[in-house]
């Protein structure tokens, strides 16, 4: 599983932080610009549900 | 240049009748826009000098990310934007009369990057969890001591209302002896009849908090001290000083935007579980639902439910030709209500998920202040429902704002419980 932040959209609501803690990365101004290419197993359902929750629809989630 | 001369309606638009200004209480509001939604989510009203209305779930969100065409500015050499009158503040659905600034949100791109990284900085979420937060722990533990033996209290008074005026006037460095006129000024104002007589001492009120922050600003820009209002004060852009307008304005924003918005959701979220105690005995037995439940009531329950934009350039939108200088009333309310995007909206769904409300907004100009207003949100409904478990609203002392049309409401809520014991 890939997941791809299109850091643009992105508007520091930090949703997927709280849905996705151990999968999602944060700079220091509360903002995602960090895609991930190999989502292990384990971390896939927060994954999902942290691009599920995001209000401005800026995280992909690519199952491979 | 204004608005039209004549507020005549753009051709081919849907008019409606819908005067905002005069939604007395949730209830009707939310019936009003339930009703607009579902016959247009776009349309044009006279009423309040002329606008359209957005209603829906995904041309509210649209609206908000579309700065190109609609913009927060007011009409002022330094703040280039086509909003009209400078004494008007245009990011209000219907503009208020008022030289006060509220910078960043009345800023567009690019300048509006620039002067959001401030705040973003400051209230990132690292940042409130690990600055804030035991402050916020604080004052709830402290302001619940406070009337926990009595066994009766107005919760917005001592807790809601209270908990973000400390938190925030706290953090910014103004003396405690300003905090309580501060956040009342604003709640105050919020609570204010039109038409009652203490009209003009609310206004002062406000005058004088606007003036404080004016004192603080030119005191911090003169000798800065180790606090947050100095660091606004003296916020360096591409290594310049920021204006004065600039600093206090910045200020404004902290203030008027951090004091009695999470009062607004905190106390409807008291009223509901008293209203619903089965929503209550859930969070009690299921404290892992909190989260979930804090979204569902920033849903149900938006404080800010409008705001304003005005079209800077003719843009086609939603199917309609949207002409330069036209206002856009856009509903946040609406939107999180709308049955479209969420099941069952008018429910409370305590597991909701997903929830991509739109209570802090979207695009550009989400609330920066989002992440410390849940986490005092949170920490007030952790403790009451450890502490006070059983309150009751008196609901005959209950009182809604008066006015729903921008920021909802709860004036007072007394309560009774079984007293508990101080914690400090």
């Amino acid at each position: 599983m890939k997941v791809i932040v299109h850091a643009e959209k992105c508007q520091g609501h930090a949703r997927c932080l709280a849905e996705g803690p151990d999968v999602y990365v944060l700079d220091e101004l509360g903002y995602n610009s960090t895609s991930i290419d190999n989502v292990p197993a384990h971390l896939q359902e927060q994954a999902r549900r942290g691009a599920l929750a995001c209000p401005e629809l800026a995280i992909t989630i690519v199952e491979e | 240049m204004s608005q039209h001369e004549t507020n005549a309606p753009p051709k081919g638009a849907p008019v409606v009748d819908f005067d905002l200004s005069s939604q007395r209480g949730m209830e009707e509001s939310n019936a009003a826009w339930a009703k607009l939604r579902s016959s247009s989510p776009i349309a044009w009203s006279n009423d309040n000098g002329g606008a359209w209305i957005v209603s829906s779930y995904d041309m509210v969100s649209e609206a908000f990310r579309n700065w190109e065409a609609f913009r927060s500015g007011r009409n002022v050499r330094t703040i280039p934007g086509p909003g009209g009158s400078p004494d008007l503040m245009p990011i209000n659905a219907i503009p208020v009369q008022t030289t006060a600034l509220m910078i960043p949100e009345e800023l567009d791109p690019p300048l509006l990057q620039n002067y959001r990284r401030v705040f973003a900085d400051l209230l990132s979420p690292r940042k409130v969890e690990a600055q804030l937060q035991p402050r916020i722990k604080y004052w709830v533990t402290k302001y619940l001591d406070d009337v926990i033996e009595t066994g009766r209290c107005d919760i917005v008074e001592t807790l809601t209302g209270a908990v973000p005026g400390a938190v925030v006037l706290e953090w910014l460095g103004f003396p405690e002896c300003d905090w309580h006129r501060m956040s009342n000024a604003f709640h105050n104002m919020a609570s204010y009849i039109p038409g009652s007589p203490n009209a003009q001492h609310l206004m002062d009120e406000l005058e004088w908090t606007f003036q404080r922050i004016e004192e603080e600003v030119t005191a911090a820009r003169g000798s800065p001290r180790d606090d947050v209002i100095s660091h606004l004060a003296n916020t360096e852009i591409e290594g310049t000083r920021i204006p004065y307008q600039f600093a206090t304005g910045l200020l404004n924003l902290a203030v008027s935007g951090g004091v009695d918005t999470t009062t607004s959701v905190a106390s409807a979220a008291f009223v509901h579980m008293h209203r619903h105690p089965e929503d209550r005995q859930r969070l009690i037995d299921e404290p892992g639902l909190m989260d979930r439940a804090i979204e569902e009531f920033l849903r149900l329950y938006p404080p800010a439910r409008t705001h304003g934009r005005t079209v800077v350039e003719d843009t086609e939108f939603g199917g309609f030709l949207l002409r330069k200088n036209d206002r856009l009333i856009i509903s946040e309310v609406s939107a999180c209500h709308d049955e479209a995007a969420f099941a069952n909206a008018d429910k409370f769904v305590i597991d909701r998920f997903p929830n991509r409300h739109v209570a802090f907004g979207v695009g550009p100009h989400r609330c920066l202040g989002s992440h410390v207003a849940r986490a005092m949100f949170k920490e007030m409904l952790m403790q009451v429902l450890e502490r006070i478990p059983d309150y009751r609203i008196v609901e005959d002392e209950l009182e809604e704002y008066p006015n729903w049309s921008m920021l909802g409401g709860w004036s007072r809520a007394p309560i009774t419980f079984t007293p508990g014991t101080r914690r400090l």
